[in-house]
């Protein structure tokens, strides 16, 4: 049984690096994709094990996680959760040092898996119970307070320069004003998606995928074709400039983090970069770069990490929802078989991103980068189209206007996720349903 | 202290008070959101709204291409003069940016025992204050300008002037006959003063009594934090015209005491719900929970922290520009 676990979770981890290098393909989609085969097998009476289908879903997740910082950084196409790692990831890109960023967030994603690993996994079926018990009853109004800190928090960047007076504040408000502009309209759509959703019931997992690719991954590729940004010559250094205190302040910023996004529901990868980034006043460059790495990974392999700890009963995160529809954890044995999933999945997947990073920017040099933008922005287009249709690539038009405002006006990206937080946070304070019946959606 | 840590005390100041428990527990979020807004609040009015019309007697927006230090130098000596005359002068010197992430550093040094204010460019720098390599420009001069006055400063002797906006300063002559200088004389003023709080908290009572008292202590609490840094707050406006000195005890940016204060809030805010359980599940002690929670993460993280920079010979690397006017 343990090889033949082995062997699937290490075909999911290969079959990740692929898919992770694909710009605006999340893995939730490919999982969802992957559960309606073992259902169609299911009703030709082939029965898939869970001791294969587990490990094979967990090293797609771990592997995605990890390796989906190459397009991020190398093609500007971030998913949620990569956001925050575009601006400085392409700084090091544009310096020659892209394979130096994407390492150093990799290093970083290395130092989540240990954490989870080693530090939370053994505690986890003590303590989050526990956590769980308490905190239930008061999620609601933990997802307003991280509404209101993402509005709350938005640091003007005009307003620098000139004399006092009105100018200068509208100077500075112009940031402000689109970020909470482009909050307000991705609330709205976040509504209309739940209410009069128009993505078909049929197309399970992915209706929400065309909103989030608007949002976040396409105004990117639209921009790096616009600027016509020349890729300079990259450099392949053999060593990163870190040490061990870097780690261990990365570690702890993402841990946080991403902890705090995979344990609480709504909270996405991108909130719990946020809260890595400020939590402990990180400066640094390479810890800011590290601890996206590290929350990165937590988020979304801690979410479905939390899915087997026993006793828990936590669904958290696309793919244990989409695991749920399949199999029920129930002993210890599972937690152990998802914990040395996870540990192989990690291992491989950190090995393996050195060599595809390689790959990606002698792929960058050969051909121009504007060139690999527009492949990447045809990708996305064919596969909402063909997972989605018209309707889905007629929201993805809509959500990417939505995304071009934060990118045209320098404000924070992260507001996006209104289309999210928005009409979940009314729907757990019981007003989701007056709100949407006065826009005439009900 | 930074934002996060102010907004999340103010949240834990909130759940102190049963009524927000009670409040939540039956899906109402309001006082937790309100105790995070005033935690946050008087940061708020000070830097996006009042520092865009405070206005500055002399300003120096100094050229990317166009680095001249004796312009700076001089226009900081022309402020402790005129201030020396008896009239209070404000002073604000921009920050040079150069592009979407790059920024020129500039350091201005007052020395009072020597009667001169020194400045001189240094490198270019990210947003994150990180100096490129080799950015410093050549040549690269210092410029000093000389005053004849006392000098009497509330901060620090050499200010940096890199990122977003730079700094303001005001200079007044005092009773004792020294020019005092004032540094960000728009921020932690009256925005920063306990019976500004009071107002707000006055406003709140429209709604409820117990609004009003989150307000308050959400506000109060920022204040309270800020003491304890190097610039201090003007406690009681307009009572009091200038601010009170700081305990001195932090930077508002220090890492450890932000990351500790938003740890801790984090454990009282889930202790306080905790305690709001009628009849809960688990059981355990304050003390234990603070020990399982705080103590011992954290004096392992100590532990493992001097052994990672054991390499490094117990100091951490430091990123802050060596160089000095």
């Amino acid at each position: 049984m343990i090889f033949t676990a082995t062997l699937a979770v290490l075909a999911g981890t290969v079959l990740a690096c692929f898919l992770a290098i694909l710009p605006g393909l999340h893995i939730y989609n490919v999982m969802g994709l992957a559960v309606l085969l073992i259902y169609w097998l299911q009703g030709l009476g082939i029965a898939a094990a869970p001791e294969i289908y587990l490990p094979f879903m967990i090293g797609l997740v771990v592997g995605w996680s990890v390796l989906n910082t190459i397009p991020s950084v190398l093609l500007g196409a971030p998913d949620e959760s990569a956001i925050f790692t575009v601006l400085p990831g392409q700084k090091y890109l544009m310096t020659g040092r892209g394979y130096e960023g994407t390492m150093m967030i990799g290093a970083g994603s290395l130092v989540g898996l240990y954490m989870l690993i080693f530090i939370v996994a053994p505690f986890a079926p003590k303590f989050l119970p526990i956590a769980r018990n308490v905190l239930t009853p008061h999620m609601h109004w933990i997802l307003w307070v991280i509404i209101t800190f993402i509005l709350m928090t938005e640091w003007p960047k005009g307003g620098n320069w000139g004399p006092a007076g009105w100018r200068k504040f509208f100077d500075a408000w112009s940031t402000l004003g689109a970020g909470l502009l482009t909050f307000g309209l991705s609330g709205l759509l976040g509504f209309l998606l739940l209410y009069r959703a128009p993505i078909a019931v049929e197309d399970a997992f992915q209706n929400i995928m065309p909103a989030f690719v608007g949002l976040f991954a396409i105004p990117w590729c639209l921009l790096n074709v616009l600027s016509g940004a020349v890729v300079p010559k990259q450099y392949i250094r053999d060593t990163l400039n870190i040490n061990g205190d870097l780690l261990l302040r990365s570690g702890i910023a993402g841990g946080i983090g991403g902890g705090f996004a995979a344990f609480f529901p709504v909270v996405t990868g991108g909130v719990g970069g946020l809260l890595a980034g400020h939590a402990t006043a990180q400066r640094d460059e390479r810890v800011f770069l590290m601890s996206q790495g590290v929350s990165k990974v937590v988020y979304y392999t801690g979410a479905l990490m939390l899915f087997f700890v026993p006793g828990l009963f936590l669904t958290r995160g696309g793919g244990a929802w989409i695991l749920k529809g399949l199999y029920t954890p129930r002993t210890l044995g599972d937690y152990y078989l998802a914990l040395g999933s996870i540990a192989i999945a990690g291992g491989l997947s950190f090995l393996l991103m050195s060599p595809l990073t390689k790959w990606t920017l002698k792929l960058m040099k050969k051909v121009d980068y504007r060139i690999i933008s527009l492949f990447a922005l045809g990708i996305i287009i064919v596969l909402v189209y063909s997972i989605t249709g018209w309707v889905g690539l007629f929201v993805m038009t809509v959500s990417t206007g939505i995304g071009l405002i934060p990118v045209l006006f320098g404000s924070r990206r992260l507001n996006c996720l209104g289309v999210l937080l928005l009409p979940i946070a009314c729907n757990m304070s019981g007003i989701g349903e007056p709100i949407a019946s006065f826009l005439g959606l009900l | 202290m930074k934002g996060i840590a102010h907004f999340i005390s103010g949240v834990t100041v909130a759940s102190f008070c049963p009524w927000a428990v009670e409040a939540a527990q039956n899906g109402n979020p309001a006082y937790f959101i309100l105790g995070a807004v005033a935690g946050i609040l008087p940061d708020t009015i000070d830097f996006k709204f009042y520092r865009f019309f405070y206005k500055h007697d002399i300003r120096i927006e100094s050229h990317p291409d166009q680095l001249d230090p004796q312009r700076v130098a001089d226009a900081v000596s022309k402020a402790v003069s005129l201030a020396m005359e008896g009239k209070r002068t404000t002073l604000k010197l921009a920050s040079i940016k150069l592009g979407a992430d790059d920024w020129r550093q500039y350091r201005v040094k007052i020395d009072p025992e020597a009667g001169e204010v020194r400045v001189q460019f240094g490198p270019i720098v990210s947003t994150g204050q990180v100096p490129q390599p080799n950015s410093l420009p050549e040549p690269r001069p210092v410029a000093i300008a000389k005053f004849d006055a006392p000098i009497l400063q509330n901060y620090e002797p050499t200010y940096t002037i890199d990122i977003f906006d730079g700094p303001s300063f005001a200079f007044k002559r005092n009773e004792a006959g020294q020019v005092e200088i004032d540094f960000l004389p728009w921020h932690r003023n009256w925005s920063h003063s306990l019976t500004v709080g009071a107002f707000l908290a006055g406003i709140a009572s429209i709604w409820t009594w117990q609004a009003s008292v989150v307000v308050f202590g959400a506000y109060v609490i920022h204040v309270i934090e800020d003491q304890m840094g190097h610039m201090g707050s003007n406690l009681f406006f307009p009572i009091t015209k200038k601010r009170s000195k700081g305990l001195k005890m932090m930077h508002s940016g220090d890492a450890l005491p932000n990351f500790s204060a938003v740890w801790l809030c984090c454990l009282l805010i889930f202790w306080n719900v905790y305690a709001g359980i009628g009849n809960p599940l688990y059981h355990f002690t304050f003390v234990r929970f603070m020990m399982y929670a705080m103590v011992i993460p954290f004096a392992i993280f100590g532990a493992v922290r001097w052994l990672v920079m054991l390499p490094d010979r117990g100091h951490p690397e430091s990123l802050s520009t060596e160089w000095n006017v």
